[in-house]
């Protein structure tokens, strides 16, 4: 399942590169984000409590941002799993300077296994979809100082596959 | 004269207690104490098993016991597998995973709780940590030497390797005006999808050292012998009951992990355990039917003579045997040549390991294959000589009557395809339907007329061809009321046997209907059964009762004729009386039975009582064959199809209520036109199930259907005395070949000359964007 898309955020790109690197503010934007622990290896241990159609359960599961190029990319790997199945992706997050502002364009892979995977895989990339739509619309109310201002850009509200 | 019931249409005895909710399945089933259990499964295709924490799972309410691989490992047997193919690999398959799983739904522990809810509730809590590895997915990609392998021991990913070859090939090669088409077909996966999933009740008493097992099967005696064998439980202290049994077509003629578990579980807590399966595990851990590609050679002459067929399959086993996995697509080699004599055959079989849930015998098993080929070649060679598929079938088929051996070396017990096709012709008026073809394409309106003309193999059969015998047994019983009580080893679930049995006895025993209660489906009761699958349960099962009835017929005239002083041969039953042909000696029916009980004058070495048993040995199997017309209409713009008639002409041998019959023949066909046009079990390319709901997996719905127009012809067999040839299966084997060949049929204005089941409209679609076929 390809995953991608892109947000306007509206703070500067320093900003919301080190705030996407931090996990307080990762916590808290995340949906359903009940924790979020740093490793020592630099990962992160997190369970998320997922309420969209067939991902519905909580998920056990391992973060971690590699390749980091401050403040113009990351990527981020992803392994979750739960009494659903498992999710399992691997994407890359870049981010361009626009008047003070950023445009975060988002793209990825992701797969899923067990009952997600079986209870209608068509549900699952619209499921995926509202889930990073609920991140990013979350993490941009965290951005000082306007949260209000962030929309997604250019209507990209669907993904395109 | 009796009351004639052979050959009617007698009401079915089941359909009371069966439409009024009245019948008992085994989740009706209530007892103290029970257990239930609820299977952890993978949600990889294929990983190995890194570590099971069950610590919070076993802190859950109810939670009696939780057992891994590892605990079953030496403690419970394997699942088996009773096909025999010379060289055929069988992995250990054992009823948990140990240390990988290979496929999605493969089950790795097993929580044992006070009730469903609190089972499944822990089940969630197992936390299983798996290593994934690639799965085998792709049949072309899993011969290839680079593939991962499903079953690293084994070397490859091939299970067996099987050819059958005959006839004269050089003259094939040495005719100058032989031509050869190629064509690859894919006969996908499907789901059986039983309305009834699979369901197991357990239950060991320790005092008495019993144990006994209520399951969904179709196989009762056979399951019972393997459950003893795998739990090490002494056969005679085995007992095993299929009741109410809501479908199956194959899917239950099987021995499953969740079956060897509840015996196992139940013997450590000495309490019945159940086990129901769910829906979602119906479709991923149930056997799966079909799913083989077929690459065709085909040598023809110009006149449309078939002289050759080469076929190369691969048949997708799964990642274990079930229990006659590898056995179905040999079906398909035996019987590739349907109902023509073409004087060349070549199969090679593959049977491959793949990371997906076992194939195995689903309503036709392996036959549905060979007369989609078969058909399919038919009418690839009529398009390239532009002829009626009538034309090249008549040309093709062997003269009836006549006993041929095939190529394959099989031989039919009976033939005339002729017979059979001018009838459907007749039903479906063939030739008005051409011109109202001819003339609706004109307007732009795309009809589609599809034949097919099967041969099936059935009524299994010979113990010699059989991998756990062939035979049936039968027991008549009258009892001193002179009520008869009859027991077969068949195990029927929804075919009606209850009806026909009562039939076969009523009659030859000349009492009423109403007086014969059949009964099966239980070790304790039936001495000793094969089950039901493979169309045999009246060719095989019915025929052991009418031998044994044949029996007690014998003794209860030698009573009568001692008692009335006549001679036995003299003897007849008829209207509730056992008499002299001209009714001038005559002795009430129940006075027999009377002599027989009180036992108070018999004649020498007669024993008391009256019953009898006999088993039955088919010298053959039976050929039942039939020719099918479908006509459908394709939407010009949606590539929607719709199914507008279906003629189905059947010969099933003799019929004994065509009732029966018509019920056997209208499920069938909505099976396989169900194949052909909606129906197909998806696993994506990492090994998921992609439709593992109802909401994804297609199944047939009576408003996607038409009003089947069935007839027979009867063309008894000389393999059983009753005449009878079997029907189950031939209704899903002749049908989809049928569509397929309609819808090319509809399609011919844009040129197309085959597509892969099933017919979905996309597909379609993607032809009639094409546009007009150039020179049509």
């Amino acid at each position: 399942m390809k995953i991608e898309g892109s947000w306007k955020l509206a703070a500067p790109r320093e900003t919301v590169f080190r705030q996407l690197m931090d996990p307080r503010f990762l916590a808290r934007s995340l949906p359903g984000c009940e924790k979020l622990d740093p490793l020592p290896d630099g990962s992160y241990q997190a369970t998320l409590k997922i309420g969209v159609g067939a991902m519905k359960g909580t998920y056990q599961g391992r973060v971690e941002i590699v390749d980091a190029l401050p403040p113009e990319s990351f990527r981020i790997k992803v392994e979750g799993k739960g009494a659903g199945g498992f999710v399992k992706g691997e994407g890359k997050i870049s981010l361009t300077a626009e008047n003070g502002e950023t445009l975060l364009n988002y793209t990825g892979e992701a797969q899923v296994g067990g009952v997600i995977a079986s209870v209608g895989q068509r549900m699952i990339q619209a499921a995926a979809r509202q889930i990073v739509d609920q991140f990013f619309a979350a993490f941009s109310r965290t951005l000082l100082p306007s949260p209000a201002s962030s929309t997604p850009s250019g209507g990209a509200g669907s993904p395109a596959s | 004269m009796s009351v004639k019931l052979l050959g009617e249409r007698i009401k079915r005895k089941e359909d009371p207690r069966l439409i009024q909710g009245r019948g008992h399945y085994v989740d009706d089933l209530p007892l103290c104490n029970m257990l239930y259990l609820a299977f952890v499964r993978s949600p990889h295709a294929h990983a190995q098993i890194k570590s099971i924490q069950l610590e919070e799972a076993r802190k859950m309410p109810g939670v009696g016991a939780i057992y891994t691989g590892k605990d079953l490992d030496g403690r419970l047997g394997l699942i088996p597998c009773a096909a025999g193919i010379e060289g055929l690999k069988i992995p250990d398959h054992p009823c948990l995973a140990l240390g990988r799983v290979r496929y999605v739904g493969e089950p790795v522990a097993v929580v044992v709780a006070n009730n469903r809810y609190q089972a499944a509730d822990a089940a969630a809590k197992v936390e299983v940590d798996y290593n994934a590895l690639p799965a085998v997915v792709d049949m072309d990609r899993a011969v290839a030497p680079s593939s991962p392998l499903v079953h690293e021991s084994l070397g490859d990913n091939m299970a067996f390797v099987a050819k059958l070859e005959g006839g004269d090939w050089k003259a094939v090669e040495a005719d100058a005006s032989v031509k050869v088409l190629k064509q690859r077909l894919v006969n996908q996966r499907l789901a059986p999808l039983s309305m009834e999933t699979r369901g197991v009740v357990a239950s060991y008493s320790p005092g008495e050292d019993t144990l006994t097992v209520w399951s969904s099967t179709q196989i009762p005696h056979l399951l019972k012998t393997q459950l003893a064998v795998m739990t090490g439980t002494d056969e005679a202290r085995v007992r095993v009951i299929a009741p109410e049994v809501g479908g199956a077509f194959g899917s239950k003629l099987n021995v499953y992990a969740e079956e060897g578990v509840a015996c196992f579980v139940s013997r450590q807590f000495g309490q019945p355990v159940k086990w129901i399966e769910s829906r979602r595990e119906n479709l991923m851990a149930t056997i799966h039917g079909r799913d083989q590609i077929d690459d065709l050679e085909i040598y023809y002459r110009p006149d449309g003579k078939v002289v050759g067929l080469k076929c190369r399959i691969l048949a997708d086993l799964g990642a274990y045997h079930q229990l006659l996995t590898p056995a179905i697509p040999t079906l398909t080699a035996l019987m590739i040549l349907g109902s023509y004599n073409i004087p060349a055959v070549f199969v090679e079989t593959k049977g491959l390991f793949t990371n997906k849930m076992a194939t195995d015998a689903y309503r036709g098993a392996g036959r549905p294959e060979a007369t989609y080929i078969i058909e399919r070649v038919m009418d690839l060679v009529a398009l390239e000589l532009k002829l009626d598929p009538v034309e090249i079938r008549l040309k093709n088929f062997p003269p009836p009557g006549k006993d041929i051996v095939l190529a394959t070396g099989v031989s039919y017990d009976t033939d005339n395809y002729q017979k059979t096709l001018k009838k459907v012709l007749t039903l479906s008026s063939y030739k008005k339907l051409r011109r109202e073809q001819a003339r609706l394409r004109k307007k732009g309106k795309y009809l589609g007329i599809g034949l097919s003309t099967y041969v099936e193999i059935c009524a299994m059969g010979p113990s010699s061809r059989m991998p756990a015998g062939g035979w049936e047994s039968g027991t008549v019983r009258v009892e001193p009321t002179g009520k008869v009580t009859v027991l077969s080893g068949t195990s029927p679930h929804g075919q009606g046997e209850e009806t026909s049995f009562a039939q076969i006895v009523a009659e030859e025993l000349g009492v009423p209907y109403d007086d014969v209660t059949v009964y099966h489906g239980d070790t304790n009761q039936v001495p000793m059964g094969i089950g039901t699958f493979g169309s045999r349960t009246t060719a095989v099962g019915g025929t052991a009762i009418y031998l044994a009835t044949q029996r007690i017929k014998r003794k209860m005239a030698r009573l009568a004729a001692h008692k009335l002083g006549v001679k036995p041969g003299e003897m007849v039953f008829r209207d509730g009386k056992v008499e002299r042909e001209d009714g001038s000696k005559s002795m009430k029916f129940a006075e027999v039975v009377g002599e027989a009980y009180f036992a108070k004058q018999l004649p020498s070495g007669v024993e008391p009582g009256l019953v009898e048993n006999f088993v039955f040995e088919p010298p053959n199997y039976t050929y039942p064959f039939g020719a099918h017309v479908a006509v459908v209409e394709v939407d010009g713009e949606t590539g929607e199809v719709s199914l507008r008639n279906y003629y189905a002409v059947d010969d099933c041998g003799r019929i004994l209520n065509p009732m029966l019959v018509d019920g056997q023949i209208h499920g069938g066909l909505a099976q396989g036109i169900g194949q052909a046009l909606w129906e197909e079990h998806v696993y994506d390319e990492n090994g998921q199930l992609l439709t593992g709901t109802l909401m994804d997996c297609a199944v047939p719905k009576a408003h996607q259907l038409c009003w089947f127009e069935t007839a027979n012809t009867e063309t008894r067999t000389p393999v059983n005395p009753l005449g009878v040839k079997g029907v189950g299966e031939a209704g899903t084997i002749g049908s989809t070949p049928a569509i397929v060949n309609a819808v090319i049929d509809a399609l011919q204005p844009f040129g197309a000359r085959h597509l892969d089941m099933p017919l979905k409209p996309e597909k379609v679609w993607r032809i009639l964007k094409q546009g007009p076929a150039q020179a049509a």
